[in-house]
Parts: structure tokens; C-alpha cells; sequence
């Protein structure tokens, strides 16, 4: 290195050297150079020497000369002593650090102290350069007098070819090497405090400690003064952050600053995590704000405090002053003297570690909250942070989006029962209430919830079940069970006027919710349910008749409902209806509840009718006289006599009773008559309920049945055994209600039922005698057996009318087998969603598919086998069937399995019903294809070509017309 | 095989007149007056000589609010109560 590369070289002061100059600068300068190679191997001794040098060239204005020779002995001196050394520590974890992003280093210790020895190795080479570029500095400053800014000018220098040296050499894995070496100091760290933590919250874990407790936590972090924590409490501890500020120190004044930053930064951000997921995890019942919030105190927020205070977190770093101090002045909190405030750093982590763990609890809770939902209000604590959260975080638009779609994937499914989602949706709006009390969200996310109950046929009567019944609910709906829906929301009403008004909450509340989700609230309608002393409250009740549409369709189904309920006492005792009523009326006002009223006062004049006709017969015994036994019979009878115009439609089936209740009946009627003349009865022979008690030989058995039961059955008073169509003509009952309502004396083994001679005719005996172990068991203990009042009513149940209804779609579903050879569930379920869109769509639930398919598969229809459904028989098809085949529009093309020995007329009913349009192929039913097939096939049958109905009944004419004749 | 039953049977009432419904308030005579709220005793049916029936309260309104002496609005006969 010459002269030549000195910048500053200037050709008037070449022209003043002299010779003897020029011999003089040169002898210094390679004495200059000597001295420097010296300094740089460690011989202090040349000190002087190289000053007197240095001024020997900085005499003829060489110093910048001086100070890039100098830096650039230093630079290759650092290149070649330190850099490759340095990195080279860390080769052996290339492999491991890359591979393993998740998993730290398997040797965790060793890559720890490999850091820590790396470090220490390098900084100390750094220190004895920046030592030999005091040396320097001093003998520049000899000369002239600017010795500071010469020394800040030079050690910026110095740092800077110090950090972009090491930086051109960086190893691309050491980044997540510094990762795992700070991950891996927390985690001891969080542990060690963890033990502590823990078990001062054991000491003091009382409710009424909590108080102070709070108040602790901050003052302690507040003071953070590591010495007055307690000599034994962190003095480990204190060794830890000790040597991890040492490596960031080193890091740092190594040009490291912002990736040893980031590096401890991530660490702390994924224990944070951890220590939410640990703390939260699926426990919804406790709340865990609290716990997060003091752990943040305890472990990061101390960890800070002391690395901050360690590292002298306010000082420029690439100044040379922050160059290594004495490491024990600096864990004086030297920097806070006197106050107790945090630095300002110091606040702005907190912020930044409150903020992250806040959203990561709601992150958590959010992805959790169909769940917690499920498990309100036990879950209530868990609700309650997550408002927290969300007060804090303000991200409730995500809570929207991600509650919606998990409603969309685990509610609102086929397999889901009309219940099922009415009560996760009470829970919905009862849980999410507490977080958004204006209702604004909830709206968002009731829709799907709303439109998707609207598509369902029983979302009605479920609503009315659900308000009106405490005992018929879903078990886990709420705490009390037996309370109805209505019980429950008046008995909340009522608390609420107790506990006073906290208007101005509601309303500060309601603004915090429309800022956070800049939405427009909806306008405030005239809620005709309820008093509106809070101007938008959320209405529970009104969410839930808004899926309806109109109070007036509920309050219509709830009358269908009641009518039910007291057409099939057997007693007047209606305190709970009349209770519910009362309810209702509150809600939906006494007008709309008027006719259900009328309803209760006819039970409670058919009461006083009752005694009133029955004390008449004893007043006047003449009747007694006519028949002795029918006077005492009259005990055994009692009546609703309803207001039919205020009822619901009765359904009126005609129903032969037993002719001594007949004569039972109109003395009754006639009494009515006389006591309120001219008033008469008329009688719904087919309604009511019938206590019996059969007696036979060897027992007694007793059961609650409808009239037709009873009247069937006190037919074989009469005679032992009847035939369907004459028990039919006798009762009075069509035969296809008079076989399904007999099944029942069936299933209670006391009828007994055999072919008769006709194919539809049965024959129906009577069991005097069962078999004789039952007999034990029944006739002695003379067991009361009440008849399933479920099953079997005069009036058609819930489950009688779905059957009904899937009746209905039995021909799509056998035609659609015969179509597609076998299908399992769920793809028989989207096929009819698919086509049965009209008239009447298909609106059932998968379970009530699969529980008509079973009824198909119990009466040998279809048959069942791993999951997948087939017709149990070589299908016949029948024109009917077809017919419905072509109900599905958009199957052109129709494989029909035949039997091969179809007439031709049999074959033209079959093909005639079907669309010209419709492309066929024929088949070989089942049972045909391994016989040999019918040549009838061999034209048809070909794979993949299709016929018109009319090509094939023209051919087949031909075909058969031989053998017709 | 013997039987012992309690038998809990409904029916329905009904006034048993001619018409369906009441000839002045056009409501049902098996319903109320537009002045009652409960069927039945409350709002009994009343005849008049000529044989045709209203609700008590419809007829009695009816009836005090003729000037002279009242007639039936069916028929046009004087009103008279049926015996
Ligand atoms: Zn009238
Ligand atoms: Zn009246
Ligand atoms: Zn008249």
C-alpha cells in the first residue's frame, strides 16, 4: 500500500517536499506500518515509537493516510483472527436449525455454550483492536485537539467494518441459532419463576386475597429492582439474565442489534403463546385473563426489566461508549434513580405482550366458542374473557366470521335435529349477550341460523315445545331443566327490574359496539314484546319468534299444541297451562291469547259440568231404575266438552263404542241437557283417553289407550277371535286404522294375529292365556302396565306425521335404488334435497331419512349392508314406480332392470308413463342376468345405447305377439 | 276376560238453533256476542215467540233501543219473548 491511495493527496504540497522530506515520510510510514503490525500482535511497547511515527507523517498533512492504513490493518487483522473462526463455531448446527424449525437443536446445552464461548472469543479480539485504536486515537490527538470527534469518528468506523465483515459471512441459519439459544434461556427461566409464581398463588390463592394480589403484581414490577427482590428469590434468576444480556451485548456491539432484538422478541411472543394455550386451553369454566396478565408481570416483564437495565436499553449502541462496561455497574438500576417508573421501553412491551396475549386468547376462544356455547352458561367465564379481549383487541368482525362458519359446518347440517340448533341457539344469544349487549353481532350471526330453520318444517312446533314445555326439552339446554323457555325468560325479567337500571352502561356499551363494527344499527322498531325500558336490549324472545316471522303463526301453533294437550287428560288438572298461558299472555298480549283461553275455561266449566251432572243422578234416582249397572257405570265417566268454535279443527273419524258406553254417553248428554238447557252435547266418539283394566284368567293388566284401542279391544268380550274387515264393520273404523291401531294389542301380547283366507283379511285372536313364565311375571304382581301414550293417540303424534310424510318420497326412494343398483345414506338424503324440490320438497332431517329407511328395511323392502341400502327384491317395476322415476327431470337416461318374462302389455304399462324424450336401456333384473337372459335383452341390453320407449314397444310387439297368442 | 274401564270422552256444545249464526252481531251463536269474552253461560241465546234466536245481549240492546214497541229484525213480528 502506497502513498498513492491516500485521497486527501494533493499536488501543491508534492511540489514544497524536499528530498529529505520525502525520506523522512517514507522511513516513517513503514515504521508506521511496523508499529502497527506490532500493536495488532499485541506489543504494547512500540507505543511510543508508534506515536512519534504517526506524527511524523501527520507533520506533512498524511493523517488520513494514517487512519485508513490503521483501519485497513485492522479489518484484515479481524478477517483473518476472528471472522471464519467465529462462524465456523456454528457449522455443526447448519443441518439441525434448518431441518427442525419446531424442534430445538438436540444439543440445546451445547449450542448454548458454543454461543456464549463465540461471543466471549470475538468480543475480547474486538476489545484489544478497539484498545490498539485507542492507541491510535491518542496519538492523533496529540497532534491536534480534536480527540473526541476523531475517536467517535474512528470507532464508527471500526464498527461498521466489524459488522459488515462478520454480516458478509453470515451463515443463513444463524438467525434461528440465536431463536433457539433465547427460546431455550426463557423456558429456564420461565420455569424457575413458574415454581415461584405458582406457589405464591397457592399461598394466598383465597378468593378474598385476590385484591391484593392485583395490587402486588404491578407494584413489584414496578419497583423491578432486581436487588430488592430478594437475595435468594432471583438472585438465580438474575444469573440467567445476566448471561443472556451478556449476548445480546455482545451481539449488538458485534452489528447484531436488530436480529438478537428479534430473536429474544420471538422468543418471548412463543412462550407468551404457550403460556396462553397452557393456561387457557379447553378449560372453559375458569377465567384466565387474570392468570395471563400476571404471568406477563412475573416472567417476560421481569426478564425485560433486567435485560433492559442489563444492556442500557436508552444508549445508542453504535456509539463507542456503550462499548463494554464493567457488566456489574450496569445491573445497578442505575438508569431509574430514585423512581419507581417504568421506562418507557419497558411500557411499550407490556403493551405489546398484553396486546399479543389478548389476542391470542381470543384467537383461541374464538376457534373454541361452538364449544363453549355448547357448554354455556358453565362456560360463562370463558365468554367473559373472551369480551375482554375483544374490548381490547377490537376485532369482533373476526369472531362474526369465524362463529358463522362453524355453525355452517357443525349446526346448521341435515343431521342436526330442529332442537338441537334451537337450543345452541338460545345458547348463542344467551352467551354472546354478555359480549355484545346491544345485539349488534348477533343479528349478523343469527341469519344463517334463522334462514336455515326457516327451511324446516318442525322449526315451529320445536319453538313452541321449547317455550311453552319445561319437561319435553333438550336436557342440556339450560341449568334448570323443567323450566320452560318462557319460565325462565320471565323469571330473568324479573331480576333485571330488581337489580335496577344500568341504562347508562347499556348505552355506553352499544356505542363501543357500533364503533367496533362500524355497522349501522338497525332501526329501532316498536318492539311489540315487551316494555322497551331499555331502548335495544337483546330480546331473546324476539330473536326467536323473528325465525317464525309472526307472533301470530306461534301463537296459532301453540293453540294446535294445547288442544292436543287437553283433549288427552284424562283429568281437569291444567295449573301448568294455565301458568303458561298467563306467560304468554305477558309476551304476546291478551288478545292474540284470548281463544286459547276460552280453551282453559272450557276445562274448568267441564269440571263443574261434570260434578253438577253426576250430584243431578243422585238427586234423582229415578234413572238408576232402568238399568242398575249403567247408574253405577256413570262413575266411570267423565267429559271435556269444549267451545268447538274457539278450538282448532278436531279431527272427527267415526267410532262405534262399546254399546254400553254408548247408553253411558247419552244419559250424559241427556243430563247436560237438562242442566243447561237448551244446550246439547254433541260427541267426538274417536277423542279422549280410556283407563282399562283387562282381566283375565290368570291376570290384570292395566292400560291408558284411545278410545278406538279400547273399543277394539272390548270387542272380544263378544266373541274370542274377529277377522279384520268384520272387527272393521263392527267398530266402525276403516280397516287400514283399524290394522295399524290393533298392531298395538299386538306388541302387548293379548291379541294374536294369523292370516286369514283372504290375502288383506287377518284374523285377530284373543290371549286368554300367555305363555306361563310371562304369566308369573304379569298376571301376579298384576303389573300396571300404561300403555305408550307416545305412540299410540287418537290424534296423530309428531312421529306418526313424519312417517306420513316420507311415505311420500318411498317411491322416489325405491325407484331411485332400482335406478342406481345401491346407494348409502347420505347420498339417498342430497338426492332427494336435489330433486324433491317441489310439491312437497324434502325438507327431513338425516335421521328421520334413516329412520324411515330402517322402517323399509324392517318390512323387507329394502335391504341394509355395510351402510349401503338396495331394494331386498329383484324389482318389479311397475309403472307407478316409473312414473316417479321420471319425476327426476334431470335423469334423461333410465336403466330399467326387468324380468325377462314381461308380456308385451305388461312391458307397454311400464314404458307408456314414460316421456318420449326419456333415452332407456334395458337390464336384466338381477335374478335374470344369471339365467339366460331373455332375447328380449340382447337387443336393448347392449351397454351405453339407449332406446326410446317407443322403439322398444314396437319391437317387443313383435317379439311377443307368437307367444300372446 | 273381563273389563273395568274409566272412560274420559269430549264433546262439544252447541245451542242447538236453527241459523248458524246470530241475525245482529253475524257472529256464531256456538261463539259470543261482540260484547262477551266467553261463550256459553255467559252469553246464552234468547228466543222470541216467533221463534227465532239471538244472543241475549245482541236482542236486549236490540230490543231497548226501539223507541216503541220493538220487532223481531228477522221476521218484523213484535218481539216477544218466548215462554
Ligand atoms: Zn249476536
Ligand atoms: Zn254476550
Ligand atoms: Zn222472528
Amino acid at each position: 500500500m502506497g502513498e498513492s491511495t491516500s485521497p486527501f493527496c494533493n499536488l501543491g504540497i508534492l511540489d514544497t517536499l524536499t528530498g529529505d522530506s520525502i525520506q523522512e515520510i517514507i522511513e516513517s510510514y513503514s515504521n508506521f506500518c511496523a508499529n502497527t503490525e506490532s500493536l495488532l500482535n499485541g506489543d504494547f511497547s512500540v507505543d511510543s515509537e508508534f506515536a512519534c511515527n504517526v506524527h511524523g507523517l501527520c507533520k506533512y498533512g498524511l493523517n488520513s493516510l494514517v487512519r485508513d492504513q490503521f483501519l485497513g490493518s485492522l479489518e484484515e487483522t479481524f478477517e483473518r483472527n476472528c471472522v471464519s473462526k467465529f462462524w465456523q463455531y456454528f457449522d455443526a448446527y447448519s443441518n439441525v436449525a434448518i431441518l427442525n424449525t419446531n424442534e430445538p437443536p438436540v444439543y440445546e446445552d451445547c449450542l448454548q455454550q458454543v454461543l456464549c464461548k463465540a461471543l466471549e472469543e470475538i468480543s475480547l479480539e474486538k476489545q484489544y483492536q478497539e484498545k490498539c485504536l485507542l492507541v491510535l486515537v491518542h496519538a492523533l490527538s496529540d497532534e491536534e485537539h480534536h480527540s473526541n470527534a476523531e475517536k467517535a469518528y474512528l470507532f464508527s468506523k471500526y464498527q461498521l467494518m466489524v459488522s459488515s465483515v462478520l454480516m458478509a459471512r453470515l451463515p443463513r441459519h444463524f438467525p434461528e441459532i440465536l431463536h433457539w439459544y433465547f427460546k431455550g434461556r426463557l423456558e429456564e427461566l420461565s420455569t424457575n419463576v413458574d415454581g415461584e409464581f405458582n406457589y405464591e398463588n397457592e399461598s394466598q390463592d383465597k378468593d378474598d386475597m385476590d385484591i391484593d394480589e392485583r395490587s402486588k403484581v404491578p407494584c413489584r414490577t414496578g419497583k423491578m429492582d432486581i436487588d430488592e427482590c430478594g437475595l435468594g428469590k432471583f438472585s438465580e434468576n438474575n444469573a440467567l439474565v445476566k448471561n443472556i444480556g451478556k449476548v445480546v451485548l455482545n451481539l449488538r456491539s458485534l452489528g447484531f442489534t436488530s436480529m438478537a432484538d428479534d430473536a429474544y422478541a420471538s422468543a418471548i411472543f412463543l412462550l407468551l403463546k404457550a403460556k396462553v394455550h397452557d393456561l387457557a386451553g379447553d378449560d372453559f369454566r375458569n377465567s384466565v385473563l387474570q392468570s395471563i396478565k400476571d404471568w406477563i408481570e412475573v416472567v417476560p416483564l421481569q426478564f425485560l426489566h433486567a435485560l433492559l437495565a442489563y444492556i442500557g436499553e436508552s444508549v445508542s449502541y453504535d456509539s463507542p461508549s456503550s462499548v463494554p462496561k464493567s457488566p456489574l455497574a450496569s445491573v445497578a438500576p442505575s438508569f431509574y434513580p430514585g423512581s419507581n417508573a417504568p421506562s418507557e421501553g419497558l411500557v411499550r412491551w407490556r403493551l405489546r405482550l398484553e396486546y399479543f396475549a389478548y389476542e391470542t386468547l381470543q384467537d383461541l376462544r374464538i376457534g373454541k366458542l361452538f364449544e363453549i356455547i355448547v357448554d354455556y352458561p358453565e362456560s360463562s367465564p370463558a365468554i367473559e374473557d373472551l369480551k375482554q379481549c375483544l374490548e381490547y383487541t377490537g376485532q369482533h368482525s373476526k369472531l362474526v366470521e369465524s362463529f358463522i362458519s362453524a355453525l355452517k359446518y357443525r349446526l346448521l347440517t341435515a343431521g342436526a335435529s330442529t332442537n338441537d340448533i334451537l337450543h345452541q341457539y338460545v345458547s348463542t344469544i344467551k352467551a354472546l349477550r354478555t359480549i355484545d349487549p346491544a345485539g349488534v353481532f348477533l343479528e349478523a350471526v343469527g341469519e344463517p341460523i334463522r334462514d336455515y330453520l326457516k327451511g324446516r318444517k318442525d322449526t315451529i312446533k320445536c319453538i313452541v315445545t321449547m317455550l311453552t314445555d319445561g319437561t319435553g326439552g333438550n336436557p342440556n339446554a339450560s341449568g334448570n331443566s323443567g323450566d320452560s323457555l318462557l319460565e325462565e325468560l320471565n323469571r330473568d325479567e324479573e331480576n333485571l327490574e330488581n337489580t335496577g337500571t344500568d341504562d347508562d352502561f347499556n348505552i355506553d356499551d352499544k356505542q363501543a359496539w357500533i364503533n367496533a363494527m362500524r355497522w349501522e344499527p338497525d332501526p329501532v322498531e316498536a318492539d311489540p314484546l315487551k316494555g322497551s325500558r331499555n331502548r335495544r336490549k337483546v330480546d331473546i324472545l324476539g330473536m326467536i319468534v323473528g325465525i317464525i316471522g309472526s307472533k301470530d303463526q306461534l301463537v296459532n301453533e301453540y293453540r294446535v299444541m294445547l288442544a292436543e294437550k287437553l283433549l288427552n287428560k284424562s283429568d281437569y288438572d291444567i295449573d301448568s297451562e294455565i301458568r303458561t298461558l298467563e306467560l304468554l299472555k305477558i309476551h304476546f298480549g291478551e288478545s292474540s291469547m284470548q281463544r286459547c283461553e276460552i280453551m282453559l275455561n272450557d276445562l274448568i266449566d267441564s269440571k263443574r259440568a261434570n260434578t253438577n251432572i253426576k250430584m243431578n243422578r243422585s238427586q234423582t234416582p229415578h234413572t238408576g231404575s232402568e238399568a242398575g249397572d249403567t247408574a253405577v257405570s256413570l262413575d266411570n265417566l267423565d267429559a271435556t266438552i269444549i267451545s268447538s268454535n274457539f278450538w282448532p279443527p278436531i279431527q272427527d273419524e267415526s267410532l262405534n263404542v262399546p254399546q254400553p258406553v254408548d247408553k253411558l254417553l247419552s244419559d250424559y248428554a241427556q243430563r247436560f241437557h237438562e242442566i243447561k238447557t237448551p244446550r246439547k252435547l254433541i260427541w267426538k266418539k274417536n277423542l279422549g283417553t280410556v283407563k282399562l283394566e283387562l282381566q283375565f284368567e290368570d291376570r290384570a293388566m292395566q292400560f291408558t289407550v284411545a278410545p278406538i284401542h279400547a273399543a277394539i279391544i272390548m270387542k272380544f268380550q263378544d266373541q274370542p277371535s274377529w277377522t279384520s274387515k268384520d272387527l272393521a264393520a263392527a267398530t266402525g273404523v276403516p280397516v287400514d286404522i283399524l290394522n295399524r291401531r290393533t298392531n298395538f294389542w299386538i306388541s302387548k301380547g293379548i291379541l294374536l294375529e294369523s292370516p286369514g283366507q283372504d290375502l288383506n283379511d287377518h284374523v285377530f285372536t284373543l290371549l286368554e292365556i300367555v305363555d306361563s313364565d310371562e304369566s308369573i311375571g304379569n298376571g301376579r304382581n298384576e303389573e300396571l302396565l300404561v300403555g305408550d301414550e307416545e305412540g299410540e293417540r287418537s290424534v296423530d303424534s309428531v312421529e306418526d306425521q313424519i312417517r306420513k310424510e316420507m311415505t311420500v318420497y318411498e317411491k322416489f326412494i325405491m325407484g331411485m335404488l332400482t335406478n342406481f343398483g345401491s346407494m348409502a345414506l347420505d347420498r339417498i338424503h342430497n338426492t332427494l334435497k336435489m330433486f324433491c324440490v317441489a310439491d312437497p320438497p324434502y325438507d327431513k332431517s338425516l335421521q328421520q331419512l334413516q329412520s324411515f329407511l330402517s322402517g323399509l328395511v324392517s318390512e323387507e323392502k329394502l335391504e341394509l349392508r355395510d351402510g349401503i341400502y338396495r331394494n331386498k327384491y329383484p324389482c318389479w317395476v311397475t309403472s307407478s314406480k316409473l312414473k316417479h322415476l321420471c319425476v327426476f327431470r334431470t335423469v334423461h337416461v333410465l336403466e330399467l332392470p326387468l324380468p325377462s318374462n314381461l308380456t308385451h302389455d305388461q312391458l307397454a304399462d311400464v314404458l307408456l308413463p314414460v316421456g318420449s324424450t326419456s333415452c332407456l336401456s334395458l337390464i336384466p333384473s338381477s335374478t335374470e342376468a344369471a339365467t339366460a337372459p331373455s332375447p328380449l335383452f340382447g337387443e336393448f341390453a347392449e351397454p351405453g345405447i339407449t332406446h326410446s320407449p317407443q322403439d322398444i314397444l314396437a319391437s317387443s310387439s313383435q317379439f311377443h305377439a307368437p307367444m300372446d297368442n | 276376560m273381563g273389563f273395568q274401564t274409566e272412560w274420559h270422552a269430549v264433546a262439544s256444545w252447541t245451542w242447538d238453533a236453527q241459523d248458524e249464526t246470530c241475525g245482529i252481531c253475524r257472529m256464531a251463536f256456538d261463539g259470543c256476542c261482540p260484547d262477551c269474552k266467553l261463550p256459553g253461560d255467559d252469553c246464552p241465546l234468547m228466543w222470541g215467540a216467533c221463534n227465532h234466536a239471538f244472543h241475549l245481549h245482541c236482542i236486549l240492546k236490540w230490543v231497548n233501543s226501539q223507541t216503541s214497541q220493538a220487532h223481531c229484525p228477522m221476521c218484523r213480528r213484535e218481539w216477544q219473548f218466548k215462554e
